[in-house]
Parts: C-alpha cells; sequence; structure tokens
C-alpha cells in the first residue's frame, strides 16, 4: 500500500526494474540534450516543458487509473475536444466561464457514465465499448454543434477563456497548478479511499472483486467518470492555449498512443492491479524530455513517431522479460 | 532392483525469485517401476517431475537418462527421450478430437486423418478405454481427459510416464479404473512417477515411494516399508494425529431452518433443486463432479445470472433473489470458492489487504477514505484466529502455501460476519497439516450457530464434518442422511445409481 521506498529500490526488486531503467533513461537524456541541444538547459524551456506536458500528464492520470483497474479507455481524446467543444458553445453563447464549467462537467460526466454502462452493466469489453463512444461522441459534437467543421475557435480575448491561460500566482500558470491538482487528486483516489483500494483489486483479480461483495458496477462508473473529467480538463487547457478546438487531434494525432506510453512505461501494466502516482510522473518526465529535446534537435514529427513507437516496443520487451508469464502465474503451491 | 535406473536426477536444486522449490535432491527411477511422491503442497514434488520432463531446468545439479547426462531445453526434447508428463490441468486442445490430441506435436507434414484416426483408435482399445478417437476433447470428463493423455504418451512410446495428481479429481471407480491401467503401462515395461495427496493411492499401488518436505529430500524406500503413520509423520515432521473431529452428541436442531432453496432449475446443470440449511449445523452435500452443488451454490449466492430458469430461494424465511455476490454478501451469505486462484483472492496484494477488502465489502458504509487503523486490526484478527502464516513483510498471497492461500479466502468471507458460509472443496489442493486446521475452522464457525454447506467430493470429509448429508446427482438432490445412518457405501449408491 505504502510505497515509500526509493525509486533505487528497483534494482533489489524485480516488478521494479523497469521503473528504475527508465528513470535512469531520463536521467541520461537530460544529460545528454544539456550538453548537445542548445537551449534545451535553458530556464524558458523548463517552463516550456512543464507546461507542454500538463495536458499529456493530466491524461495520463485518467488513463492510469482505468489501466489499473484492468480496463482501458480509448475515447479520452475524443472526450477531450467534445469537452472543449461544449465549453466553446457556453462560452460563445454568452455564459460566464464558471456556469460554462458546470455545464461542461456534466456533458462529459454523462459521457463517461455511458462508458461505464457499457462495459459495467451490458458487460462489453471495455476496449471495444471506447473505441465505438469515441467514434459515436466524435461523429455527434461534429455533426450537432460544428456541422461538419473541424474547428472551433476560442475568443482568447473572452474573460472564460483567458483565465485559463493566465497564471495564478507570477510564473505559475493555471495549466501547472491544473497538472499538479490532478496529480494529488490521483494519489488520494488511489492510495487513501476505499475506491482507490477496489480499484487495486478489481484490477488484480476481477472474479474475486465481485464474488467478495466489493462494489464493482459503482467502482467502474467512477473510474470511467473519473477518466472523462481529467480528460475534460486536459482539453480546456490544450484548447484556449491554442485558441481553436480542433477534432483533427482524434483522427490525425498520436495523443492517444502518447498517453499509453506514459502508462506503460512508467511501469504500470497493462493486466492492472499495480502502479501508482509515481509510475505516471516518471513516464511522463521521459516522454516530456524525450519529446522537447527531438523538436530542439529539428527531429521531424515522422521521425519522432518512429522513436516513440520503438521506445514503446522496447519497453514492453523488457518488461516481459522481468515478469514472464509462467512466473507471475505459477503460485507457489504449484511449484 | 538391481537394474540402473532409467532416470537419474543428481542433487538437483531449482530457484524462482530466490526460493529454492528443490533443494539437492537425488532420485532414482529403475525400469518397470511405480514410484510415489508424496509430500504437502510446495513440498518440490511437482518441480521434482518438471524438471524430469523438461518443463523446467535445474537451477543446479544433474539429471541422467540411461546414465547419460542429459540438459531438456523444452519438454520436446524429453518426449524424444520416452518421457511424458500428465498434468493436473490436461493439456489437450479442446477444439481438436481425441485422435488429433494424440498426434499433436508429432504430425507427419501430412497426415491422414484415417491413419491417425486408427492409429489413435488401436492404441485405446490395447489400453481398454471406451473413447472415440473422432471425439472432441472438450466434450471429454476430466477422467476421460486424463486417460487419453496417458494414452498419448503410450502411443508416442513413452518409457516414463509422469502423473501429476491423477485422482484429484476422479471419482472412486475412475480412480481404480486409472490404476488399472498403471498396472497395465507398467507390464508393458513403462516406468511411471505419480504424485498424489491420498496416501493409501500411495501405499497400495506403488513399488516405491519417495517423500519431500519443503524441498528437500526427507526419505525414499519400497513402499511396503510404510504405513500411513509413517509417511505423515516424513511429510510434516511429526506426529500429526488424524482425528475425527470431536463434537460431542448431536445437537437439538434449530426451529427455522436459515437458508431454504426450492425447485432451483438453472441451464442443464441444476434441475429442481431443494434443500433447506439449519443454523449451527453444517449441511454436507456430496455428488460427483458434474452435479450441479456448485452450480447451485453460485445460483443461490447472485454469481451466476444467467439462465435462472425458476425456483425460490428464503433466507430465514424472507423470500431472496440475488443478482450479485454483493447482494447476498450484504445479507450475511458467502461463497467460499472451489478455485481461489481463479476467483478467491487477490494474488499480488499482501494477506491483509485480502482481509481487509473482504471487511471493506460488508462493513464500509459510506465512508469514503481508507478506515486504515480498523482494517489492520481485522485483519491482525482474522490472521492470528486462523493461524495464517507466511504473511510477513506483507508478501503477496501468491508466495503462500496452497493451506495458507485457502485460510485467507476464508479469512476474507468470515471477516464480513457471514450467517450462512458456502464452503466449496474448501481443502482441495491443500497440504494435510492444514487440511485438519480448515476442517476445524468450519466445524468451529457451525459451532458458533451459523449455517454452514460443505460441499466436497472427499467422502471422509463430509463424512466426518457434517451433521445433515445430501446426496446430489444430476442437478438434483437424490438422498439426505442424518449424520448416524450416513456411510460411505450409502452415500455412494446413492451419487451413482
Amino acid at each position: 500500500m505504502a510505497d515509500s521506498t526509493t525509486l533505487f529500490a528497483g534494482l533489489r526488486d524485480r516488478n521494479r526494474l523497469l521503473e528504475t531503467v527508465v528513470f535512469a533513461v531520463t536521467l541520461a537524456l537530460v544529460a545528454i540534450f544539456s550538453l548537445t541541444v542548445d537551449g534545451f538547459a535553458a530556464r524558458g524551456n523548463l517552463s516550456v516543458i512543464l507546461s507542454n506536458s500538463a495536458s499529456l500528464c493530466i491524461l495520463s492520470c485518467g488513463m492510469a487509473v482505468v489501466i489499473i483497474s484492468r480496463g482501458l479507455d480509448l475515447s479520452i481524446v475524443a472526450v477531450m475536444v467534445a469537452g472543449a467543444t461544449t465549453y466553446a458553445t457556453c462560452v460563445q453563447a454568452g455564459l460566464g466561464g464558471g456556469m460554462a464549467l458546470v455545464v461542461t462537467a456534466l456533458v462529459i460526466t454523462v459521457v463517461g457514465a455511458i462508458n461505464a454502462w457499457l462495459i459495467a452493466f451490458a458487460e462489453l469489453p471495455a476496449m471495444l465499448a471506447t473505441l465505438a463512444s469515441a467514434m459515436v461522441v466524435t461523429g455527434l459534437f461534429r455533426f450537432a454543434i460544428l456541422q461538419g467543421e473541424f474547428l472551433i475557435l476560442l475568443q482568447k480575448s473572452n474573460p472564460a477563456v483567458q483565465i485559463l491561460t493566465s497564471d495564478i500566482l507570477p510564473g505559475v500558470p493555471v495549466t501547472t497548478v491544473a497538472m499538479m491538482a490532478a496529480l494529488a487528486a490521483t494519489w488520494v483516489l488511489l492510495n487513501r479511499t476505499i475506491a482507490g483500494e477496489v480499484i487495486y483489486a478489481m484490477g488484480d483479480n476481477f472474479l474475486a472483486a465481485r464474488l467478495s461483495g466489493l462494489p464493482v458496477r459503482p467502482v467502474t462508473i467512477l473510474i470511467y467518470v473519473w477518466a472523462a473529467l481529467m480528460a475534460m480538463v486536459a482539453g480546456l487547457l490544450v484548447s484556449s492555449a491554442s485558441g481553436a478546438v480542433d477534432f483533427r487531434t482524434v483522427t490525425n494525432g498520436t495523443l492517444l498512443f502518447d498517453v499509453i506510453l506514459v502508462v506503460v512505461l512508467g511501469g504500470i501494466p497493462l493486466r492492472g492491479g499495480r502502479g501508482g502516482l509515481r509510475n505516471i510522473i516518471l513516464g511522463v518526465a521521459l516522454i516530456a524530455v524525450l519529446r522537447n529535446g527531438m523538436t530542439l534537435m529539428n527531429v521531424t514529427t515522422q521521425m519522432q513517431d518512429v522513436i516513440k513507437g520503438v521506445v514503446l516496443l522496447i519497453a514492453v520487451a523488457v518488461e516481459n522479460f522481468l515478469n514472464p508469464r509462467d512466473i507471475e502465474t505459477d503460485t507457489v503451491g504449484d511449484l | 532392483m538391481t537394474q540402473a535406473p532409467i532416470i537419474r536426477v543428481e542433487s538437483a536444486s531449482k530457484f524462482y525469485s530466490g526460493i529454492a522449490a528443490l533443494e539437492e535432491v537425488t532420485f532414482d527411477l529403475h525400469p518397470g517401476e511405480i514410484h510415489a511422491l508424496a509430500g504437502e503442497n510446495g513440498a518440490g514434488k511437482s518441480t521434482l517431475c518438471k524438471l524430469i520432463a523438461g518443463v523446467t531446468t535445474p537451477s543446479t545439479g544433474r539429471i541422467f537418462v540411461d546414465g547419460e547426462e542429459v540438459s531438456f531445453a523444452n519438454p520436446k526434447d524429453a518426449t524424444e527421450r520416452g518421457i511424458a508428463m500428465v498434468f493436473q490441468e490436461t493439456s489437450l486442445v479442446p477444439q481438436l478430437t481425441v485422435a488429433q490430441n494424440m498426434v499433436l506435436g508429432r504430425e507427419k507434414p501430412l497426415n491422414s486423418v484415417r491413419r491417425v484416426r486408427n492409429a489413435a483408435r488401436q492404441v485405446l482399445q490395447s489400453l481398454n478405454f471406451k473413447v472415440d478417437p473422432t471425439q472432441l476433447a472438450g466434450s471429454l470428463s476430466t477422467a476421460k481427459r486424463q486417460m487419453v493423455e496417458i494414452a498419448r504418451a503410450v502411443l508416442n512410446e513413452a518409457r516414463v510416464v509422469i502423473l501429476d495428481e491423477p485422482t484429484a479429481a476422479l471419482t472412486p471407480e475412475e480412480t481404480d479404473h486409472l490404476f488399472d491401467l498403471v498396472k497395465q503401462l507398467q507390464k508393458r515395461g513403462v516406468a511411471l512417477i505419480f504424485i498424489s495427496h491420498a496416501l493409501e493411492e500411495a501405499l497400495n499401488h506403488a513399488d516405491r515411494i519417495t517423500v519431500l518436505r519443503n524441498g528437500r529430500l526427507m526419505t525414499t524406500g519400497p513402499a511396503k516399508d510404510f504405513d500411513r503413520a509413517a509417511l505423515i509423520r516424513h511429510m510434516i515432521g511429526d506426529d500429526l494425529v488424524e482425528t475425527a473431529a470431536n463434537r460431542g452428541p448431536a445437537r437439538a436442531r434449530a426451529a427455522a431452518p436459515v437458508l431454504q432453496v426450492e425447485d432451483l432449475r438453472m441451464g442443464s446443470m441444476v434441475n429442481n433443486m431443494s434443500f433447506s440449511v439449519f443454523p449451527g449445523e453444517v449441511t454436507g452435500i456430496a455428488g460427483l463432479i458434474g452435479s450441479g452443488r456448485s452450480e447451485a451454490a453460485k445460483v443461490v449466492v447472485g454469481h451466476t445470472k444467467r439462465n435462472l430458469d425458476g425456483g425460490r430461494i428464503w433466507l430465514d424465511g424472507k423470500e431472496v433473489r440475488y443478482t450479485a455476490p454483493s447482494q447476498a454478501i450484504a445479507d450475511g451469505i458467502a461463497y467460499v470458492s472451489e478455485d481461489r486462484k481463479y476467483d478467491g483472492f487477490f494474488d499480488t496484494m499482501s494477506v491483509a489487504r485480502n482481509i481487509g477488502l473482504g471487511w471493506l465489502a460488508k462493513f464500509r458504509g459510506r465512508q469514503v477514505l481508507m478506515p486504515k487503523e480498523r482494517l489492520r486490526s481485522v485483519a491482525d484478527h482474522w490472521r492470528d484466529r486462523l493461524a495464517i502464516h507466511g504473511a510477513e513483510g506483507g508478501k503477496p498471497v501468491v508466495y503462500l502455501s496452497g493451506g495458507n492461500q485457502q485460510k485467507v479466502v476464508i479469512a476474507k468471507s468470515l471477516a464480513q460476519e457471514p450467517r450462512l458460509v458456502i464452503f466449496d472443496e474448501p481443502t482441495r489442493g491443500v497440504d494435510v497439516g492444514a487440511i485438519a486446521e480448515i476442517r476445524r475452522i468450519i466445524r468451529g464457525f457451525a459451532d458458533s450457530g451459523a449455517g454452514v454447506i460443505l460441499i466436497s467430493s472427499y467422502l471422509p470429509e463430509i463424512l466426518d464434518l457434517s451433521d445433515r448429508i445430501l446426496v446430489a446427482k444430476s442437478g438434483t438432490i437424490v438422498a439426505e442422511f442424518a449424520r448416524d445412518e450416513a456411510t460411505a457405501q450409502r452415500i455412494l449408491h446413492a451419487a451413482i445409481h
């Protein structure tokens, strides 16, 4: 429960070895980029890395919770865009920032709850249910609100948008605060609440969780609503910074891939039941540094995709090598 | 036994993540002998067999076949040396026919369906099996599947056959048939190793017995030199007196049943099953595997929600119908699963977290945050009360022995303070020492005034623990015996005929 041990515990614990490797690779990349890439170690670049990775980190907070419960949510990027669209529509209709946020949160909660209903009550596999709902949500919002366009503008001069791009304290933007808040909330959920304990139990052995009488259905709803709300926050930050909601993020972007990359690289196994906040931070740190460094080195996006794909393959292979299935499934009683 | 051993394992050790499953064990198998491996769960029996069959490789030590040192990279290498292993969970492919399964892995580039079938039929007939080679393996009973695996070994001209707990899921008749077969193979000059928990099987059927404990070799010798007490002494270290639970005279029965089930029907497994359970009693349900006992229990607790075709259930006189186990648990009914690894415990979690989750399921109320102090005391209480060992340092349950794992599952349910617990095969895959303890726990729970349903395929267990014995057959209850009128013969007769 309490993972107070240091990262270097990984050297002794096979399950933690991947984390240690990722941590070491991140440090090595920081060192290499600082020495070889002009401007990487600059003070300004640090805050660029922080604010650029904020939305990735918030999305990963949602996805990590889902994956620890042995689920998967492929709809988060669609939900992210849907949330921003709703917010933009409300703001254009003249609603204040607070009211617009409440309406958006309600809409997104419903979307998350529908995902959860499909998984917990209709008992569809999470991957298919969220893949389908991602299509439905994207199509519906583009058709109903954008009338087929793929962009909806967010007036940067509008106070409801301005507040999202401003600094809370000098030098501390809302984005960074939102990221910290998402991390803190995820930590509380996973480590301090009963729901968090049930999430780990579901990831460990869903059938046992159900048979023990744990509230698997209510917690499933919580999980997918949580992921949807995290996606909403990320969506608001991204689109207010760029001044537009862009539906091409869903269809063309690699954001969903990046989020899964963060979770897996951070050391949260897709079979669930393990991992925590430390893993999210670790994964985000590696991807953020990698992305930033490659961009500064003028690596093309296509090449960046190749590198990220290779990194994911290596991580999965290392994970499989460290935790081979037979040791995982063998009980001592079977030895 | 003056011949050279066909297999010799020389001071072999095997470590899993630093834990020794086998330590410095030396083992000989002579041609044509039946060799029983005895020992508690986790004693290293299966590990030793896996080394011989090439499933794993020894960390240190050497293996010889016909006096020649070998190092098997995989089971196929072992098969080529004439060594075949029949696993606890059989390894047939359910979608293939019996004949296809028998040649699996040794197919020629072009297989004639007819030739394969005929070869399979010939072997099956020579062994006196009544199995159709064209049948799908998935449609066979456990016993028949095992026999097909043995036939496969014969077809592959195995000289050594290893049987890993072959009788765990068999009825007494099927067990007899199996040992007939074992003797037949022996006559053909095949050497056999079998692992068994039933001490009588080792004593009655083996030529030699080897006893392992905690991964070490305790003793090995001719079967006639052992008796039951000696065997148990070697297995667990000191004399464990196996006594029937001392229960005194039968108590007066409570007036009203805690649970009443009437005409329960579900799919093809449960047909008009009716029974009652009284508080303070252990109600044993005997029967063959597949007689619908577990299925009925799962319907009662809401584990199975589909295909309910009818029937009524009363708890304390109030009609209930659960669609999820959480509802049954809220009302005080718990089901302790027959397959703890599948749906019993959380294997990467500690003992304390497992027990805590059971408590939370019932008593969390409207709390949002984890009541850590409370959970710790609940977990400590049940861990001590059930004497669960190996929980030090928050070790995951997966590293515990079978007996301790089973106690964790029971503790998780008892922490919910239920008034009725259904124990489904509570001592399956549990070591001898823990079996006695688990039986005491079950008996003590009933004596405290709660209702207990005990589903077990092991007759002595049913006879030993139950106040009343029901016999299930083809999804219905066909007989009921009071404690003093029940005998093994009468129960078996009702269960089979």
